[in-house]
């Protein structure tokens, strides 16, 4: 796996979304992240976190669509840099929206929830060679917002942001220490 | 831009396992460089001996290659331990190397034996984990070379050119025993190039011949100008330079290592040869060392007003016996008490809070000199240091947030904004070394060897000083940020803090990304 493929952190959905769409890509990966973000933002501009939980799944399932579908375009050699700063963008955002959807008592479970995929994130980068082996249990950022957006609709937030950043942040960091000692 | 510093860096690549050392390195040293005299300049006098004996002194075993006609000359000099052989030509020095290269069980170092330098400069060299070469400052030596974070992404020789160079090779290549193989074969094929260079590299050769003489009559026409330092031609004999670029165009990643403040010479004559001695002597190199232990490259906030006392009490650290990973420790310990005093929500906290921030930055730069102060690099410890940077920084977003209670939202956008462009920056630097592999050394020119495109005056405008700090500031580096979060803590509310992180942050993204991303479409 390139470096590049490695920090867009892709869990098994977005993986399958990629397979199936590669043959009929017709855009960079960067472009689809960028179109499948910006309903996200001018909802979140316009109605703040006013919305139904359908019509936020709605706008959800749209990032999780094109940004996914990104996961099988062509690595293209001038902008594919742009792929992990804005998968990253998209993410976080999505993650924010959540909680705006719920309401302002959920974003410090939001921002939990982003200090523990930081770790991920930095680690990635940090261990590059090793990082790949809490995977499956970090879901990928399409599990992530999945697991987000069920929590939101099964009315378990703000607690439910504060239970997985704890789970991730325990996945993150048992994994770093493994791997620091098998480093030596 | 922000690429230079190190938090933009993957940890992995500058740092090492003090464990894995393996037996002392064995040593190629090129006794072949003439003087001015037309003897090998590594038999200049120097302290009562050469500068020859004086460099095999400061090196474990070692193989001098000598011209057979100075080959007895050399070996009086070399000392009896020197294994001393004559090498009638630069392809069969190259045969030579290659020959040492599939020998050694160990580290491999190439060197001119007429270097005159600190023991210091060869033992950094040593210290990492991979291949590297010395290298120093634009116009310190005749083969420029391009630097690109922590490889060397283009080099030159005699009959190679590198465009865009900001560091020159210093005549000292350290092979690491993975890429000795790769080492070998490069030698092997230089040596049967040199002995017949292709037309391309001849060309070349010429090129560089008459811009020698160009310049030459820019300097009759002025005659005060800064050039007075200029390196000497292009030595087509300079194997060391030929194999580095060799190692390069291999893809092998070679790591240039700075000389920093330490002194290195390559005296022509008895007398630049005495001048070298005499300031080798007169220097206090606990003094070069701690000064050296300075990032080159680092922020405004860091290096105006953090360096200059944090290297003495990286000093008084070392003095104590304290280990650069216990000083990284106790930063976070100080960024965690921070955090907890921004929490409170009062004044006083806040500007304790501010306080103890500050400290524990200066800390953090105390670990860095620390392990650069005394050479004790280890992979755990850049990891941690790393990690524990972004830990403090988005630990005080969460404590002013819980003291403030209502910008929590603000404190998602300005973890998400810093994530952002930390992203940014890593892929950036990930994309380019995974650009097109560079061309082989049969060919004169490689990619990074473009003529420069920008105006010379543009040029001198961008390296004019308050510029290059001007542009080191927009990106908003570590330092900034860590002061920014406590003075405006300690002075105003959270809020404001997060109102001025988001948008100097904002700046610094369009800033980069933009200047990224036009030079990606282009």
């Amino acid at each position: 796996m390139t470096a590049l493929a490695l920090y867009r952190d892709d869990g098994p959905l977005a993986r399958a979304l990629g397979r199936e769409a590669e043959p009929v890509l017709p855009l960079p990966a960067a472009a689809l992240i960028v179109g499948g973000l910006a309903p996200l933002l001018v909802v979140a501009v316009v109605r703040g976190g006013e919305v139904s939980y359908a019509g936020a799944g709605v706008v959800l399932a749209w990032l999780l669509l094109t940004a996914g579908a990104s996961a099988g375009a062509p690595d293209s050699a001038r902008t594919g840099w742009l792929t992990p700063p804005l998968m990253r963008a998209a993410e976080y955002s999505a993650l924010i929206w959540i909680a705006a959807v719920h309401g302002a008592s959920a974003y410090p479970g939001a921002f939990a929830v982003i200090a523990a995929l930081t770790f991920r994130h930095y680690d990635l980068v940090y261990r590059r060679r090793r990082a790949d082996r809490a995977g499956t249990l970090a879901l990928g950022w399409d599990g992530r917002l999945v697991l987000g957006y069920l929590l939101l609709v099964a009315g378990a937030l703000p607690a439910g942001f504060y239970f997985m950043a704890i789970v991730l942040g325990a996945v993150f960091v048992a994994d770093a220490v493994h791997g620091l000692g098998d480093d030596g | 831009m922000t690429s230079g510093l190190s938090e933009t860096r993957a940890v992995d690549a500058d740092v090492t396992l003090p464990a894995a050392r393996p037996a002392a390195p064995t040593a190629v040293v090129l006794a072949t460089a003439r003087a001015d005299d037309g003897r090998p300049a590594a038999l200049l006098p120097f302290g009562g001996g050469t500068v020859l004996g004086h460099l095999t002194g400061q090196l474990g075993p070692v193989v001098v290659l000598a011209r057979p006609e100075f080959e007895a000359d050399v070996r009086r000099a070399a000392g009896p331990a020197a294994d001393v052989r004559a090498s009638a030509s630069p392809a069969d020095d190259l045969r030579a190397i290659a020959a040492a290269a599939r020998a050694a069980g160990g580290d491999l170092l190439v060197l001119h034996g007429d270097i005159v330098t600190h023991a210091e400069a060869l033992g950094w060299l040593l210290a990492g984990p991979r291949s590297g070469a010395l290298t120093g400052g634009p116009g310190r030596a005749e083969f420029p070379v391009q630097a690109r974070r922590d490889r060397l992404t283009s080099a030159s020789s005699a009959y190679h050119g590198v465009g865009r160079p900001n560091a020159t090779f210093l005549g000292v290549l350290r092979t690491a025993p993975d890429d000795l193989g790769t080492l070998a074969d490069v030698a092997e094929r230089l040596a049967r190039l040199v002995e017949d260079p292709p037309a391309a590299w001849r060309s070349e050769l010429a090129r560089k011949g008459e811009r020698m003489a160009s310049d030459v009559d820019d300097d009759h026409a002025d005659p005060e100008g800064a050039e007075a330092d200029r390196p000497g031609p292009a030595d087509p004999d300079d194997v060391a330079a030929l194999l580095l670029v060799g190692l390069v165009r291999a893809g092998v990643p070679v790591a240039p290592v700075f000389l920093r403040r330490l002194l290195w010479d390559r005296p022509l004559s008895p007398a630049e040869a005495a001048a070298a001695a005499e300031r080798i002597e007169a220097t206090d190199v606990d003094r070069l060392r701690l000064d050296s232990s300075v990032k080159a490259i680092d922020g405004f906030f860091t290096t105006f007003l953090v360096t200059p006392y944090s290297k003495h009490l990286a000093r008084w650290a070392a003095r104590r016996g304290l280990t650069p990973d216990q000083v990284t420790i106790a930063s976070l310990a100080i960024g965690v008490l921070a955090a907890a005093a921004f929490a409170t929500g009062e004044r006083w906290g806040l500007v304790a809070g501010a306080v103890l921030l500050l400290a524990s930055f200066v800390t953090d730069c105390v670990d860095g000199q620390l392990a650069r102060y005394t050479g004790t690099f280890s992979r755990l410890g850049g990891w941690l240091d790393a990690m524990f940077d972004r830990a403090k920084e988005y630990l005080a977003f969460a404590g002013l947030a819980i003291g403030a209670g209502d910008v929590w939202l603000l404190a998602c956008a300005a973890i998400t904004l810093q994530t952002v462009r930390h992203a940014a920056d890593f892929a950036f630097a990930a994309a380019q070394d995974e650009a097109a592999p560079p061309p082989p050394v049969e060919d004169p020119l490689d990619g990074a060897a473009r003529p420069p495109r920008m105006l010379a005056a543009w040029r001198r405008f961008d390296a004019w000083a308050p510029l290059r700090w001007g542009k080191r500031m927009i990106a908003f580096p570590i330092g900034e940020r860590f002061a920014v979060i406590a003075l405006t803590a300690a002075a105003f509310t959270p809020r404001v803090t997060f109102v001025v992180l988001l948008a100097w942050g904002g700046v610094a993204l369009a800033y980069s990304q933009a200047g990224r991303v036009l030079r990606s479409l282009r």
